[in-house]
């Protein structure tokens, strides 16, 4: 008998949690330990954003769910990650506390035989001085509370505006090495839909504020899609899009500082500027959560297990951007050191970014960081899973399931625009998500004909699809592993 | 130079027939590019 424990219900945990009960006799025992107790479904929150969905519906409590599925589950939080033990606890186990009630600041001591930590980024707002969601006018759609609060403030700001006042909003990156660009391309676009929906679109300044270097890049280093017949760089494609749109563009700006509506931030120039606002939604940056490791005898390893996220299967030999190939990314997710250990989804360290490193004049970095999103973390928990499944059943180690980001493609179905006939998505595919320059020299890393962008109204129905599709999966409502990750 | 989006660009992108083609078209490409595999990247050491 075997316990897999796994850290973290969001897209990660909860798929890596379902397809080990799914495939797993009840022999074996499958915990999740998370401090929430809703799972979300975090690619909706745009919609809770503009008030067009409300949050209840992107979300369900897992306590049920776990109960009926026989998938025991603390909401509780980790605190240390103890691979070998201890004194007392011959195991491995998390320190884990719990966060909700009459066990609440209680500690326990959770034991495993293969640990699965799917615990994602930590929002690190206090990166960025003033930026904390809710004040300065400056909100966030990361969560299903914040988008909450986002619909609030924009909401109100749209009030005014039917009252004659005139507005400028701000959305983008909210750091110098923020990712995630692409929610907030989604937002930017929600947002102008819905002022022109109230009447007040021409009251509106809107301004897209980004870390990228280019237009399109979305972290990704930007991409050479089939568009139509046609062969268009993403940035081209955002270009169009923003053009048509009439949202003006801030790029290589490395956002420090918010005050009452006003964003500090110092561009590629080295140049320091402001950008005043009555409404702004910035993505802040993503940092892993500051566990801390420890041996048998107490002492900290803290540096076999973390490089600020997880450390995987990953080389992270430090090297210049010219020498990058996709050879440097995980392909199991399996900790180096300590083999029953993985970190797929979000929870692992990058080996380095995908989009080109740029600083300053002032020596600045800037630039957006790797994302990961649904997709690969789904894809990426279920291979873990089946790994682990394997080695289980075959009592011993296995790792025949293999999924790096250079050899996966992954689908970003934008929101454009809310509503079943003028809805609007920007339906963007690529192969491979990272770029494999030597495969693939002439097109930008990437394969054309799977790296594709769509404009148009099929493009909200897909997303709307999968929003339904992906909640009915989350549900584990009968035949849900036959819908892809 | 910004292409901006053509009066019958924008007829084809927001009609609900063509669109429903489209979306048929966009579910299996999608389907087969995400769901068409993945693995490894190195050489079996």
């Amino acid at each position: 008998m075997s316990k897999i424990v796994v850290l973290g219900a969001g897209i990660s945990g909860h798929v890596a949690a379902s397809h080990l009960r799914r495939k797993l006799s009840k022999a074996h025992e499958v915990v999740v330990v998370s401090p929430n107790s809703n799972y979300q479904w975090i690619p909706s929150n745009i919609w809770v954003g503009i008030g067009r969905i409300k949050s209840e519906k992107i979300l369900f409590p897992l306590a049920s769910l776990y109960k009926k599925k026989h998938i025991d589950f603390k909401q509780a939080k980790a605190v240390s990650f103890h691979p070998e033990g201890d004194a007392q606890e011959q195991k491995p186990y998390v320190l884990a506390e719990y966060v909700a009630g009459e066990t609440k600041g209680q500690q326990e001591k959770v034991t495993y035989d293969y640990l699965i930590n799917a615990t994602g980024p930590k929002l690190n707002f206090e990166a960025t001085e003033g930026l904390n969601p809710g004040t300065n006018k400056a909100y966030s759609v990361c969560t299903y509370t914040h988008a909450d609060h986002a619909w609030e403030g924009l909401n109100a700001l749209i009030q005014e505006m039917k009252k004659g006042k005139k507005a400028k909003i701000l959305i983008g990156t909210g750091h110098a090495k923020a990712t995630c660009q692409g929610a907030a391309f989604e937002y930017i676009l929600n947002v102008e839909q819905e002022l022109r929906r109230h009447n007040v679109r021409d009251l509106a300044e809107i301004t897209w504020i980004s870390n990228e270097y280019q237009l399109g890049d979305f972290g990704m280093d930007g991409m050479l899609l089939s568009y139509g017949s046609m062969t268009m760089k993403s940035s081209e494609m955002v270009e169009m899009v923003f053009e048509d749109r009439d949202i003006k563009w801030i790029l290589g700006a490395g956002v420090n500082k918010i005050e009452d509506g006003i964003a500090h931030y110092e561009n590629l120039e080295g140049e320091t500027k402001t950008e005043t606002f009555d409404f702004a939604m910035l993505i802040p940056s993503f940092s892993g959560h500051g566990f801390k490791a420890f041996d048998k005898n107490n002492q900290d390893i803290t540096d076999k297990l973390f490089k600020g996220f997880m450390i995987v299967d990953a080389d992270y030999t430090p090297k210049p951007y010219e020498e990058w190939t996709v050879q440097d990314w995980p392909e199991t997710y399996q900790n180096p050191t300590y083999k029953n250990i993985f970190a797929p989804g979000i929870a692992f360290a990058p080996p380095h970014t995908i989009s080109k490193p740029r600083k300053s004049k002032n020596g600045t970095e800037i630039f957006p960081s790797p994302p990961r999103t649904g997709m690969p973390s789904g894809i990426t928990a279920k291979l873990v899973a089946d790994n682990i499944i394997d080695s289980i059943k075959n009592n011993k180690e296995s790792l025949k399931h293999k999924g790096s980001m250079g050899n996966m493609g992954a689908a970003c179905i934008a929101s454009a625009g809310f509503g079943l006939t003028q809805g609007s998505g920007i339906s963007i595919t690529t192969f491979p998500i990272i770029p494999d320059y030597v495969k693939y020299p002439k097109t930008h890393g990437r394969k054309l004909g799977k790296t594709f962008g769509e404009i148009g109204l099929a493009g909200h129905w897909l997303k709307l699809a999968l929003h339904y599709a992906f909640i009915y999966k989350a549900k584990m409502k009968p035949f849900w592993w036959l819908i892809p990750e | 130079m910004t292409q901006r989006i053509s009066k019958y660009q924008r007829f084809k992108m927001m009609n609900p027939i063509l669109q429903f083609f489209k979306f048929i078209y966009l579910s299996l490409k999608v389907l087969i590019i995400v769901a068409g595999g993945h693995g490894g990247t190195r050489k079996a050491h």
